[in-house]
């Protein structure tokens, strides 16, 4: 999955499972849609489930606490992928 | 301090209506909301009793995700007349958030959909890779799951009482939050109870022998309180909540006035769970009287809990007959709803302050043949023109919990 296709997959996920309107890769997710922890938390199980294929550590998660934007998160999950040596 | 309490909004989402005309209109008109006991894919072909007390009509909750994703079924029915309530009221959102407003709400076991979900994944998803237990399903199950997710949703920033103690639970959250204010706790508690469609529920009382069994292909036929012919309660699904509030504040802002509580009672039958018990119930409705400075001839109406098992009918209608004799009329509300669990007592507040509001008294459905032992009442013999000034609504609950609100109708406050 390029860098591109997982951003459209995050903005798909928060478009239609979180309700975001117009979400954009550099706005604040806190403060432009109300993105909270239990979110944070949902959202992993759906990047798990969709994106990764497998589960994340719990040090894993909690690294995923200081993420603020759409941009963040694919950072993130490339950074996971790198890690774990999947594609 | 002792202060009055009124009642200034209510909304209830039943089996027979959601909206005041609708209720009304089905109990003028003795219309059940029993229905066949819906498909739930897992219990409902092995229970014996098949049929329900059914929120059947479409809602148009319009709760943003934000607020849905802390909500289980139970909490959308607690949320939307929470919301009626308020919206009713006219209260400021300065009133609602300032800690003088606290809310009392409950549910007989939070969300069991949501429950069901998370044992669901323990029993049958034990290899997947994946947990499939959401972040948000202890929000969304938990027990006191009503009032905090009203609480959140109306920024409601008072006490929190979470009464959950089955058929008593609204019941209860309406009487403490009538004693919050009466002592000077809070100066207004929105109170209240909801239970969603469940059939674990109906299979807990359907496994006690306690269900209705024998009208399945005629569902509107039972529950029969207090009739011959009658075998049991019936479930049912609603939510419903009131607005109380210290009565010179309401006076002064001009609210409507729809019906002050004068008294309320609970009390314990201190032993057995489920039997009903003569001297405890005769207490808790004694009890309320002394709360009120009322005398027993001061009450018209007595809403019975009146389930339609075989024994708690009797039970109930030989504790009203000690305390009241055969002044008041009695109507067993059940007989339209089912058994509404946690919410019963709320909804069949709220029917007696529509009804006295009204000026006539809906009778007990399906009470074709009074039981023999049920016979010393003043049974209300059909719909019948009535000025009645105060009320008692009576409600008991596994446990052995009983409880027992007095409220005025509005027109006499």
């Amino acid at each position: 999955m390029t860098r591109e296709e997982t951003t459209a997959k995050i903005i798909a996920i928060l478009s239609e499972d979180f309700e975001f309107e117009n979400p954009g890769p550099t706005d604040n997710l806190r403060d432009d849609h109300g993105f909270d922890s239990i979110d944070a938390i949902e959202l992993l199980g759906k990047i798990e489930q969709t994106i990764l294929g497998f589960s994340l550590t719990r040090e894993e998660k909690e690294r995923a606490m200081t993420i603020r934007t759409i941009d963040d998160i694919v950072n993130y999950i490339e950074a996971i992928r790198l890690a774990h040596h999947t594609p | 301090m002792k202060r009055r309490v009124v009642i200034t909004a209510c909304s209830a989402i039943t089996p027979i209506g959601y909206d005041k005309a609708t209720i009304l209109d089905n109990l003028r008109n003795g219309r059940s909301g029993i229905r066949p006991l819906r498909d739930d894919g897992l219990l409902s072909r092995r229970i014996h009793s098949q049929v329900f007390g059914t929120v059947d009509y479409p809602i148009d909750f319009q709760f943003k995700r934000h607020f849905r994703k802390t909500m289980g079924p139970v909490a959308f029915y607690a949320c939307q007349v929470a919301g009626d309530v308020l919206a009713r009221s006219g209260l400021s959102q300065e009133f609602i958030s300032s800690g003088r407003l606290g809310v009392a709400f409950g549910s007989t076991h939070g969300s069991p959909t949501v429950q069901r979900d998370i044992y669901r994944t323990f029993f049958q998803e034990l290899d997947s890779k994946f947990s499939t237990i959401g972040s948000v399903d202890y929000l969304r199950s938990m027990v006191h799951t009503t009032a905090v997710n009203i609480t959140r949703m109306f920024g409601i920033t008072g006490r929190v009482i979470a009464s959950s103690t089955a058929c008593t639970t609204s019941s209860q959250s309406i009487g403490f939050g009538y004693e919050m204010i009466k002592y000077g706790m809070q100066d207004a508690m929105l109170c209240g109870g909801a239970d969603e469609y469940d059939t674990t529920t109906v299979a807990v009382f359907d496994n006690l022998l306690a269900c209705s069994v024998n009208y399945n292909q005629t569902p509107q036929r039972t529950p029969r309180p207090f009739d011959r012919d009658r075998d049991g309660l019936v479930v049912g699904e609603g939510g419903a909540a009131v607005l109380l509030e210290e009565y010179e504040s309401a006076r002064r802002r001009g609210a409507e006035i729809l019906a002050e509580i004068v008294g309320f009672s609970c009390n314990n039958n201190g032993g057995d769970m489920i039997l009903p018990n003569l001297d405890g119930i005769t207490a808790t409705l004694r009890l309320a009287l002394q709360d009120a400075a009322l005398p027993a001839e001061a009450v018209d109406f007595v809403s019975a809990h009146a389930t339609a098992t075989k024994m708690g009918d009797v039970i109930e209608a030989q504790a009203i007959a000690a305390v009241y004799g055969d002044r008041p009329h009695v109507s067993g509300m059940k007989s339209y709803l089912g058994h509404t669990m946690g919410t019963c007592g709320a909804i069949e507040l709220i029917l007696a302050i529509y009804m006295m509001e009204q000026g006539f008294l809906a009778p007990t459905l399906n009470l074709d043949n009074v039981d023999e032992r049920c016979r010393m009442l003043r049974h209300t013999p059909a719909v019948i023109d009535s000025d009645a000034a105060i009320a008692a609504i009576q409600n008991f609950a596994f446990g052995g919990v009983n409880t027992c609100l007095l409220v005025k109708s509005g027109k006499r406050v």
